[in-house]
């Protein structure tokens, strides 16, 4: 090898190499992989939808879930929905989301922008206190005795007020509100403005992405929270949706965790949902979910790409 | 204990019920898995002649002949739904007028808190009881929770399995639920005479520290599984159902066909163990002849089951999605005639069968008679304990309330063939069901949305077997079936008493069942297995013999 070829670009191009035409290779590469990506992404979501569009029968005769479509048989959502335990668990659960996203949002942005101004009264201590939580949790027991000790079995409050601080996203929201340069503040100050009106016309409009992510943590926490509602709700029309999916799901499990299929005779549901009801059930509960996230997606990933490289 | 058992089949539709303290301390074989017993439990027993000193004074409270007799303790079977119906119970149990708070489980969506069927039966108890229906398979996590914070409703009930994991169950029960020695011991229970009807040795398990604690739900069954197979198919093939454990791996020959889709098992371990004649209905623990405690895994027999199971596996005459490390849908694939036998609990006979015959009228589902794994040798079928969930009622609530209570529980105790039973399991008539020209009752679906067994498990009943019209043989197959089966049940010298493994030897379980699923299904070589078994002793299980050993000598046994 000569001298002259060994410091020869191997690309004659200016371009940097993601903007070069791909190979066909690179192309046929890119797209089978990308193929797959995808179908191990919709395989899972086209079967359930199928298996919960089929008949007992076809099930059967597939020995479980159905991948190709011999027919259309609503008759699934009509039974979930009929039973009105679905309905009124997606009533429970858009309220609990609803409702604890906006309280938890405005209790962390007022503790956060607190926390995040030099001087506020015991601020460090309050933030060691908050912090706290993230090494002890309470326990379940002692956290079960304050929830029924306030009277909040059977009360939706009961699945909000528990979760509605998280020590992280407010240590994120702080870290945000920090990194706003404090000139900002000065001179709303020398406007005449206060702290809430600093904080709702400047610091929240330039917190939008980042509020907007914390919100989407809150909202899917609430949206798929169930153990809460397992410990403290005992009243079946105020389930949220995840349970009675669980519910759904494993009904006709064995009730002991391992598996073991010894059946006793005189336990259980006579009549098990079929396993239709059960797919129908899951793509009612993942619809709100596929419904909502493309139109937060923008702000999601902007959101934590600002969290990322915040210095 | 609860226990998983190595290549136990997961049953994901037919549901039910599984397993118990009977059913799966056998099943499990000893291996004392997912107990989340503190670490330090020392383990206690009961002292069985103490317990047998409170047992209810049994009186049989059969008001109806049954059709095909069971042997003890099979249940009766009832091939048709008697035409007239007797009240059992003349008075009001609730009095006070106060509603019944209760928590009760159950593997399926919760039922309407607006229930009709609750509305029919508290009318004619007197009063109501305010139903906690709680999700079976989380309801150990509630059960921690609730007794931890000692915030019980005045009724629960525990199934056995989730007593066997409740951190120091047998200290608690004392300080949170109420001692009904003083109501039920002995001939006391005539003031509740469909308590009375219990079995005994279900009321001789519900003896916790030498007082009668809970009012036991007794089970249909004493066999903690049955291999099932496709005798519409087989018939149709020509094929006849094993009777040694050589026809048994013919068996899977013939019907595999990978080609077609076609595996010939589930997972049938639990059979093989058995049919092989390893026994240890004690958690795995058995009394040689000799007078030596040993556990099944030590046996010869247990060796050859392995041997043999590992020898289906490899030739790959189980199905792939059970051979598989999470199990698959073994009821589906039967009904679909993906696989043609399996082992499961009798329970999932009826709500396996009974679906399968909606979409197939052919279908048709038995129970292979019990055999050995050679001609003229004998099988061992495991026997299951006979409680397998307890109701308790709530400490400190005085007398009249206790008594008022177990009025309540004597009204749920109703035996088939009573209007009370009736009520309880289809609701009323006209609302829940209507009845054929045979005068059985035919569910319609507000029935299917507010039934949840809610009464049954709260007062036990006295077990029968009952099929429908859909299934007009069922009940004669399964007691028939029992029946055989009943001669080869072991004798569990531990019987009566409630042994509570110390947790040490119990965490032991888990691993050593994944190491013996592991040579099943071919991850490790046959060879290994003494190693397995020799680990296991060194390791607690030769303390675990010594704590079995003990408290037989402890009860003179």
């Amino acid at each position: 090898m000569s001298a002259d070829t060994a410091i020869r670009p191997r690309r004659t191009s200016l371009r940097p190499a993601w903007e070069e035409k791909p190979t066909l290779i690179g192309q046929f590469g890119k797209g089978t992989i990308l193929t797959l990506v995808v179908a191990a992404v919709l395989i899972p979501l086209w079967t359930v939808l199928v298996t919960s569009l089929s008949s007992e029968k076809t099930i059967n005769e597939a020995g479980g879930y159905v991948f190709i479509p011999r027919e259309f048989n609503p008759s699934a959502y009509v039974v979930i929905f009929s039973g009105g335990q679905v309905t009124d668990a997606i009533l429970v659960s858009t309220f609990v989301t609803v409702v604890g996203t906006a309280l938890s949002l405005v209790v962390t942005v007022l503790a956060a922008y607190g926390l995040s101004r030099p001087g506020t009264l015991w601020h460090r201590s309050i933030l060691f206190y908050f912090l706290l939580t993230f090494l002890i949790y309470p326990g379940m027991i002692p956290s079960y005795l304050v929830v029924t000790g306030l009277g909040l079995k059977d009360n939706l409050l009961a699945l909000i007020l528990p979760t509605a601080i998280s020590a992280f996203n407010l240590v994120v929201l702080r870290a945000f509100f920090m990194s706003i340069p404090g000139e900002l503040y000065d001179s709303a100050r020398i406007d005449g403005a206060g702290e809430l009106r600093i904080l709702w016309r400047i610091v929240l409009p330039l917190s939008k992405a980042v509020t907007a992510v914390v919100g989407l943590f809150y909202a899917v926490g609430y949206w798929n929270a169930f153990f809460n509602a397992i410990l403290y709700i005992d009243r079946n029309d105020l389930q949220p949706v995840q349970r009675v999916l669980q519910q759904f799901i494993l009904a006709g499990q064995s009730p002991t965790s391992s598996g073991t299929a010894v059946a006793i005779p005189g336990l259980g549901s006579t009549m098990p949902p079929s396993l239709a009801i059960k797919m129908a059930v899951v793509v009612v509960t993942i619809v709100p979910a596929l419904i909502i996230y493309p139109f937060i997606q923008r702000h999601f990933t902007k959101g934590v790409i600002i969290g990322a490289v915040k210095g | 204990m609860a226990n998983t058992l190595p290549g136990a089949s997961t049953n994901r539709r037919n549901f039910l019920g599984l397993v118990g303290l009977g059913a799966a301390s056998l099943a499990g074989g000893g291996m004392l898995s997912g107990c989340s017993k503190e670490p330090g439990t020392s383990g206690s027993a009961t002292n069985a002649e103490q317990a047998a000193g409170l047992v209810p004074t049994f009186k049989d409270s059969t008001l109806v002949q049954p059709d095909v007799k069971g042997v003890r303790p099979m249940a009766d079977g009832y091939l048709k739904y008697p035409t007239s119906l007797a009240d059992a119970v003349s008075e009001k149990a609730i009095t006070s007028g106060k509603p019944v708070t209760a928590s009760t489980p159950w593997w399926g969506p919760a039922p309407p808190t607006a229930n009709k069927l609750v509305e029919a039966v508290s009318a004619d108890m007197g009063g109501t009881i305010q139903f906690s229906i709680q999700d079976g398979n989380t309801y150990g996590d509630k059960l921690n929770t609730m007794l931890g914070a000692r915030d019980v409703p005045e009724l629960t009930c525990i199934p056995g399995w989730e007593v066997d994991k409740l951190a120091r169950f047998s200290e608690g029960v004392h300080a949170i639920f109420e001692d009904l020695t003083p109501h039920l011991a002995g001939d006391k229970v005539s003031a509740y005479p469909l308590l009375a009807g219990l079995d005994s040795v279900a009321w001789q398990e519900s003896v916790w520290g030498g007082k009668l604690m809970g009012v036991p739900f007794p089970v249909d069954a004493p066999f903690p599984s049955v291999l099932f197979y496709r005798k519409d198919v087989a018939d149709e093939r020509g094929i006849a159902a094993p009777t040694t454990l050589a026809e048994l791996h013919e068996f899977g020959k013939k019907f595999t066909n990978a080609d077609k889709g076609e595996w010939a098992f589930g997972d049938i371990w639990l059979e093989v163990q058995q049919i092989c004649g390893a026994g240890g209905s004690e958690n795995g623990w058995l009394k040689t002849a000799d007078g030596k405690v040993v556990h099944r895994m030590e046996l010869p027999e247990y060796k050859q089951a392995v041997e043999f199971m590992a020898k289906l596996y490899a030739e790959k005459l189980v199905h792939p999605d059970i051979a598989s490390s999470k199990g698959g849908d073994v009821t589906t694939l039967f009904k679909g005639g993906k696989v043609f036998m399996y082992a499961t609990g009798g329970g999932s006979w009826k709500e396996t069968w009974r679906p399968a015959v909606q979409t197939n009228p052919t279908f048709n589902m038995q129970a292979v008679k019990v055999f050995g794994a050679e001609q003229g040798k004998a099988p061992v079928r495991w026997k299951a304990r006979s409680a397998i969930i307890w109701t308790f009622i709530k400490k400190g609530l005085g007398q009249e309330r206790t008594q008022e209570l177990l009025r309540v529980l004597n009204y749920t105790a109703a035996p088939f063939g009573t209007k009370e039973w009736e009520l309880q399991n289809y609701g009323a008539e006209g609302t829940h069901f209507k009845r054929d020209a045979n005068g059985t009752p035919v569910t319609n679906d507000l029935w299917v949305k507010e039934f949840a067994n809610q009464y049954i498990f709260l007062g036990g009943r006295p077990p029968v077997v009952v099929g429908g019209p859909d299934i007009p043989t069922y009940a004669n197959d399964f007691v028939t079936w029992g029946n055989d089966a009943t001669q080869y049940l072991e004798k569990n010298p531990w019987e009566g008493i409630k042994v509570e493994t110390p947790s040490s030897q119990a965490a032991l379980a888990k691993p050593t069942e994944d190491k013996i699923t592991d040579v099943l299904r071919g991850r490790t070589p046959v060879s290994e297995f003494d190693k397995i078994v020799s680990d296991w002793r060194a390791a607690g299980g030769d303390a675990a013999r010594d704590f079995y050993a003990k408290v037989l000598a402890d009860n003179g046994r």
